[in-house]
């Protein structure tokens, strides 16, 4: 097994502690930075594919999501915009109204990992503070939005038109959440939905792709 | 016409019932027992519970939340649990007791069940007391940690059970503990056999021993795969049994040895908007699909209430129409 190869599957099997000394090792060994955030990307890809399919829950899921933060850690320094894949700006939060945040926290983790820079602002976001974020941030090139419950469907919706009627550009907005469907998301006029968090990371480079 | 109670133990052992058991109706909760519900009282206000786990309802939200910022979160460093996790004492002055007895000593035990309500579960005290990612992480990163931290839990249960069981006598147990979203568990079947399955056997084992005769679980969500756990710890019924479950099918399977109380999901007919229509049509589905042995239908809420005033009760009228 090739060093990267070690570093993937330690990320898979979410050894948080064993893939910083790898990533290092394998940076010793004269590895490509951007190869080495490829490889853990790609593995994050297929913990997202194996927790879509059932096989895997989300404790795994946060091992994984913590191994390759610490393995991002130590090649952060030597991380230049060429060797970064720039997917732009997400803005994620829970809609006004809720408080769940586990599902969004496993969302921001995949999309971190596939590439995006993400800007968090938590639960209970209101949809001023989206614009805002937008706003203040560059490159924002994807809004998502989550939420759990049934009774804050109606601020996603609120939510999503605001953004819509903005007059803002150049992002597009994704949903989901428990209680959120395809065609929930169609109705309030979101670009996009996706069921998991493994899904969410196709969707999303789906939509700014587009 | 059978009694609520006797078309209940029909309906669970494969007998002959002469209707559905329509939702709660065959358990009569004691609610005034003393208890510690993870719960702030209403809008606008934030407590401390005795576990000291700050639980706040802000306003304009539909419910209560525990804090977890690093200044509430009662554990930070789960390797020092003992430092800071001290349980509540379990006893109550007689007086604490009245409203309880005096409800228990009302209710026909012919009818009805006097059942003893516990929330929250062994899996929802460890994310109380930490916030749920590190309760997930803990389990692989000091999993001896967190089995020393659920006996502890565990303990607990057991002498609020001792005190309960000597005030009430209960003929059956209500016990909350939420293991999944609504299409998975939260953790996987291996570790919920390896850290929660021994709690449980445990604290419904003694409860059982204690002159109990049944044990109601609630998940409101998909835990079909831990059905063969439930089983094994005794469960006899399992309310909150959503309809990503396929009920009929776990019915085939496993009926006989438990009992599954749901198959009307609360977020499909509970909302703003909700009609007596659309109520009427998923308890129709519900039970032509599901049958009267070994099912009750059911809201997965998980208590006798509904979030909008009327949908609870007009669920209980289109069960009977169906019965
Ligand atoms: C854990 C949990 C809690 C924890 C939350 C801890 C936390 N930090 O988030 C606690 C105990 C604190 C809690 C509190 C409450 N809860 Co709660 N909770 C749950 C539970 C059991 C699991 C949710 C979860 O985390 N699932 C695991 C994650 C991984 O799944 P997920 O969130 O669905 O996310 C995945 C996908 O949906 C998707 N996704 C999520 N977001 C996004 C966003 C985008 C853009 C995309 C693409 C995808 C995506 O990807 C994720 C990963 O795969 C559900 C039960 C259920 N059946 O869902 C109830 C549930 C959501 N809660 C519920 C309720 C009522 C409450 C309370 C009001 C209870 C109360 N009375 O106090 C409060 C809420 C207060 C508030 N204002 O928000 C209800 C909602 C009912 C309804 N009709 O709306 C549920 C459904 C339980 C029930 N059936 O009664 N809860």
């Amino acid at each position: 097994m090739t060093k990267i190869e070690e570093v993937k599957a330690k990320l898979e099997a979410g050894k948080a502690k064993l893939v910083p000394g790898l990533v290092q090792e394998a940076l010793d060994e004269g590895n490509a930075v951007g190869d080495i955030l490829q490889a853990m990307t790609d593995s994050m890809g297929v913990v997202g594919d194996k927790f879509s399919a059932g096989e895997i829950f989300v404790p795994e899921m946060l091992m994984a999501a913590k191994a390759m933060s610490k393995g991002v850690e130590v090649i952060k320094p030597l991380l230049t915009s060429t060797s970064t894949s720039s997917l732009g700006t997400c803005v994620i939060g829970t809609v006004q109204g809720d408080l769940h945040d586990i599902g969004k926290n496993l969302v921001t983790m995949m999309l971190e990992s596939a590439g995006f820079n993400m800007i968090d602002l938590g639960v209970d976001v209101s949809t001023e503070k989206f614009i805002k974020a937008i706003k203040e941030n560059e490159n924002v090139t994807l809004v998502a939005c989550s939420g759990l419950l049934t009774t804050t469907m109606s601020a996603m919706k609120e939510t999503v038109q605001a953004l819509k009627s903005s007059g803002l550009t150049g992002f597009k907005v994704i949903v989901g959440g428990a209680p959120v469907t395809q065609a929930m998301a169609d109705e309030i006029g979101a670009d996009g939905f996706a069921p998991d968090a493994g899904s969410a990371t196709v969707k999303a480079k789906e939509l700014v792709k587009a | 016409m059978l009694t609520k109670r006797q078309n209940l133990m029909e309906t669970i052992k494969g007998g002959n019932p002469d209707r559905f058991v329509n939702q709660y109706e065959f358990m009569e909760l004691i609610m005034e027992a003393p208890m510690d519900l993870p719960l702030a009282p209403g809008p606008g206000m934030t407590v401390k519970n005795k576990w000291g786990i700050t639980f706040s309802w802000p306003e304009g939200q539909i419910g209560s939340f525990p804090v977890h910022d690093d200044e509430h979160k009662v554990v930070k460093d789960i390797t020092k649990w003992k430092d800071v996790v001290k349980a509540p004492s379990v006893y109550y002055t007689d007086e604490e007791w009245a409203a309880a007895v005096a409800h228990a000593n009302s209710v026909d035990r012919t009818d009805k069940f006097v059942t003893a309500f516990c929330a929250p579960g062994i899996f929802e005290m460890t994310h109380h007391l930490m916030g749920v990612e590190d309760a997930l992480m803990n389990l692989y990163e000091e999993p001896e940690a967190m089995k020393e931290l659920i006996d502890y839990v565990v303990e607990y249960e057991l002498a609020y059970a001792q005190q309960v069981i000597e005030h009430l006598h209960p003929d059956a147990l209500f016990h909350h503990d939420d293991w999944g979203s609504q299409i998975s568990t939260l953790i996987s079947p291996a570790m919920f056999e390896e850290f929660f399955l021994p709690a449980y056997k445990k604290v419904y084992g003694f409860w059982k021993e204690n002159g109990v005769q049944l044990i109601v679980h609630h998940s409101d969500s998909y835990a079909a795969t831990f059905v063969p756990f439930m089983i094994e710890m005794g469960i006899d019924i399992w309310q909150g049994a959503m309809t990503t479950n396929n009920i009929p099918e776990l019915i085939k399977k496993y009926g006989g040895k438990i009992s599954f109380m749901g198959d009307i999901d609360s977020g499909v007919v509970d909302h703003p908007t909700w009609s007596r229509e659309e109520i009427a049509k998923y308890v129709a589905i519900a039970c032509q699909r599901c049958g009267k042995l070994y099912f009750i239908p059911n809201l997965s809420q998980g208590l006798n209430i509904s979030s909008f005033p009327g949908v609870y009760e007009t669920t209980s009228e289109e069960i009977d129409r169906m019965s």
